[in-house]
């Protein structure tokens, strides 16, 4: 499928999740999504997949805590200054679970665009937002190379007999991706990018699919709207 | 007329207490190839920078002097429109891949310089055989090994056809083979080519012209022939097989605070040969072994070494990650790795955790960390401490059987072992260093 009707379609089914009223809608848009992103390669996919379900997990257990909704309680814990009663009710419980639901299969639309989507052809097909989309897509790179330069960092300490706390890690971290991105801006600099009078080699056409995963995207939208 | 002309070109960084470039001159002819040698920091980068007009317009900094490139002006030329007279293949491939797959990112140039959308996979198509990487097509950038990696680069800067190439180390992430390709190719192009390397042999053999920099100015402009001469006289470690000398130590001193341990010590150390160094506790063989291999800085005297890789004296340092050839490939990627482990008789042995080999597959292990970086010098301190006979004479066996590729140096207290292994026994003894073991 061409990279502009596969977003349309993969940003689609995140509103339709964001929009949608009832968890079992949420679960099913997320077990699609995460059926969809099982496609990629194992050694890729593991860092968006278990990032997306860490997040979500984490949600659904600090709701309940942070909630104050519902009158059936299941656990009656301390009263905590500014946070109040530490109460869990089956209702927070469920708002907990459809908020982590909805956070998933945003992720995991976000997962499919990263590993799925052919980014060069977007960026090809991007026209006048060229810049901003070609932008996007170094960004999402980052995802793989911050972990893969975390776990470097993580062996070279090691190697060394030192034992960092992980917050230590984001300082030098954070040096080593703007010193990439220094390095990419230098190297696409003397290739030209910026320069006026820019072409576009051919790409391929649109197939009927390609129409017919466009046209689904708002009806997508709309089903998530009014009857999920 | 000259393809490019630096005129007195002096250039410093943002806040850099010295300029990069120090009042240098040079023309450059169409077609010539040219290697620039010198240390690291000497401005061969910084050069090559200002050729390409990144240098001043990237990054700043106070330029004096002028760069003409093709009757272009740097000053007044920004180096996106500099491309396709100049086109540059930096140091890490992986820092300058734009798009995801190989003949999309050769296409990224063509299609900034604005060539013509129905030329565009022709030209693709023509720097990826000016490379021999045709069959890289269709292959993911991320997917490709270093040297696959870097011919990719070179393609994406072939395709925009330019007057003047620019490489900055190129081969620096390669292993030997992949490297002596990368200038096979480049010997083959007719465009004109500057090339910077720490590593000279290939660029030695492989150029017409040789600028040496030092301190950010250029001390040597000479052709190939005369060039080798004057490295033989004034910097015979940059010859690959002039004197062969690897380390030189000379004059070297060292205290630990107040505590003197090495005064006046000068030693060689040549390629193909084994040297153990051996000598009473607290003489300072440890110390000796750090400044060759430049763990430490000499307080005195002067060091000039190859490249070098020191194995400590516990190899289970060396164990960081969850696989043998990962372990290995902490210093190079996975594929000199496992020839790295196939060297040591460790082949079938790559997938295993590291902790799970024995005690011997260890030490095998940890040389093979050190070894896959390919060091022109190899320090070992006391590799046989707490080793049995065995064990000992298998690695005397394998350091002879690695020692023509580099120098090796070896901090022993087992005087049979350093006569079985070693084509020389130093003793260090009151600073002091004396052909024959200490007694």
């Amino acid at each position: 499928m061409s990279p502009g009707p596969a977003v349309a379609l993969l940003a689609a089914l995140a509103a339709a999740a964001l929009l949608a009223d009832h968890a079992l809608s949420v679960a099913a848009l997320a077990t699609l999504l995460l059926i969809v992103a099982l496609r990629a390669p194992v050694a890729r996919r593991w860092p968006y997949l278990f990032g997306t379900l860490m997040t979500a997990a984490s949600v659904f257990v600090l709701t309940p805590f942070v909630a104050s909704i519902g009158s059936h309680p299941l656990w009656t814990g301390p009263v905590v200054p500014v946070l109040g009663a530490l109460d869990v009710t089956r209702e927070e419980l469920a708002e907990g679970l459809f908020q982590a639901l909805r956070l998933a299969a945003v992720g995991l639309a976000f997962a499919c665009y990263a590993l799925l989507v052919d980014h060069d052809r977007l960026v090809g097909a991007a026209g006048w937002a060229r810049r901003s989309t070609l932008a996007v897509a170094l960004a999402t790179r980052l995802v793989p190379t911050l972990e893969r330069d975390a776990a470097g960092l993580r062996e070279a300490l090691r190697g060394r007999g030192v034992d960092l706390a992980p917050a230590r890690l984001l300082s030098p971290l954070l040096a080593g991706s703007l010193e990439r991105g220094l390095n990419l801006a230098e190297a696409m600099e003397a290739r030209g990018y910026g320069r006026p009078g820019r072409t576009r080699a051919p790409t391929a056409a649109w197939t009927a699919r390609d129409r017919g995963a466009l046209a689904l995207a708002p009806v997508v939208v709309v089903v998530g709207a009014l009857w999920l | 007329m000259a393809l490019a002309v630096v005129d007195r070109l002096r250039f410093s960084y943002p806040r850099a207490d010295r300029p990069a470039v120090d009042g240098m001159s040079l023309e450059l002819r169409e077609g010539e190839h040219v290697a620039v040698l010198g240390a690291s920091g000497s401005g061969k980068s910084t050069l090559l920078r200002a050729l390409a007009g990144l240098v001043p317009h990237f990054h700043g900094g106070v330029f004096e002097g002028r760069v003409v490139v093709g009757g272009l002006d740097t000053r007044r030329t920004r180096p996106a429109e500099l491309a396709g007279t100049v086109a540059s293949v930096f140091q890490d491939p992986e820092d300058q891949v734009v798009m995801t797959r190989v003949e999309n990112e050769i296409a990224f140039g063509l299609e900034n310089v604005g060539t013509p959308p129905q030329d565009i996979e022709a030209r693709v198509g023509e720097a990826l055989a000016a490379v021999d990487a045709e069959h890289l097509v269709g292959r993911l950038v991320a997917e490709l090994s270093g040297g696959e990696l870097q011919r990719v680069a070179l393609a994406a800067a072939l395709a925009l056809r330019p007057r003047l190439l620019l490489l900055d180390e190129p081969t620096s992430q390669l292993d030997p083979d992949a490297a002596e390709a990368f200038f096979d190719l480049v010997e083959r192009l007719e465009c004109a080519v500057v090339v910077s390397e720490q590593r000279p042999a290939r660029p030695l053999a492989h150029c017409d012209r040789v600028l040496f920099m030092d301190g950010g100015r250029l001390v040597l402009d000479a052709a190939r022939d005369e060039a080798v001469e004057w490295l033989r006289a004034n910097r015979p470690l940059y010859l690959a097989h002039g004197p062969d000398v690897v380390c030189r130590l000379s004059g070297v001193g060292f205290a630990y605070g107040d505590r003197r341990v090495l005064d006046d010590v000068s030693l060689e150390l040549r390629r193909g040969e084994v040297v153990a160094l051996t000598g009473p506790n607290g003489s300072g063989k440890t110390t000796v072994a750090k400044i060759a291999a430049g763990l430490l800085d000499p307080s005195a005297g002067v060091v000039e070494r190859a490249r070098a890789a020191y194995l400590s004296q516990d190899p289970g340092r060396y164990v960081v990650a969850e696989r043998a050839d990962e372990e290995v490939a902490l210093a190079a990627d996975l594929e000199r790795a496992r020839a790295a482990l196939g060297r040591l008789g460790l082949e079938q042995h790559g997938g295993r955790h590291p902790r799970d080999l024995s005690s011997g597959e260890r030490e095998r292990l940890a040389l093979a960390a050190v070894l896959v970086t390919e060091p022109e010098l190899l320090v070992l301190d006391e590799p046989t401490r707490g080793v049995d006979p065995e064990r000992k004479a298998e690695l005397a066996r394998l350091l002879r059987s690695e020692a023509p590729r580099r120098a090796t140096l070896v901090v022993t207290h087992d005087l049979p072992w350093a006569a079985e292994v070693a084509d020389r026994v130093l003793s260090l003894d009151a600073s002091a260093v004396r052909e024959g073991a200490h007694a």
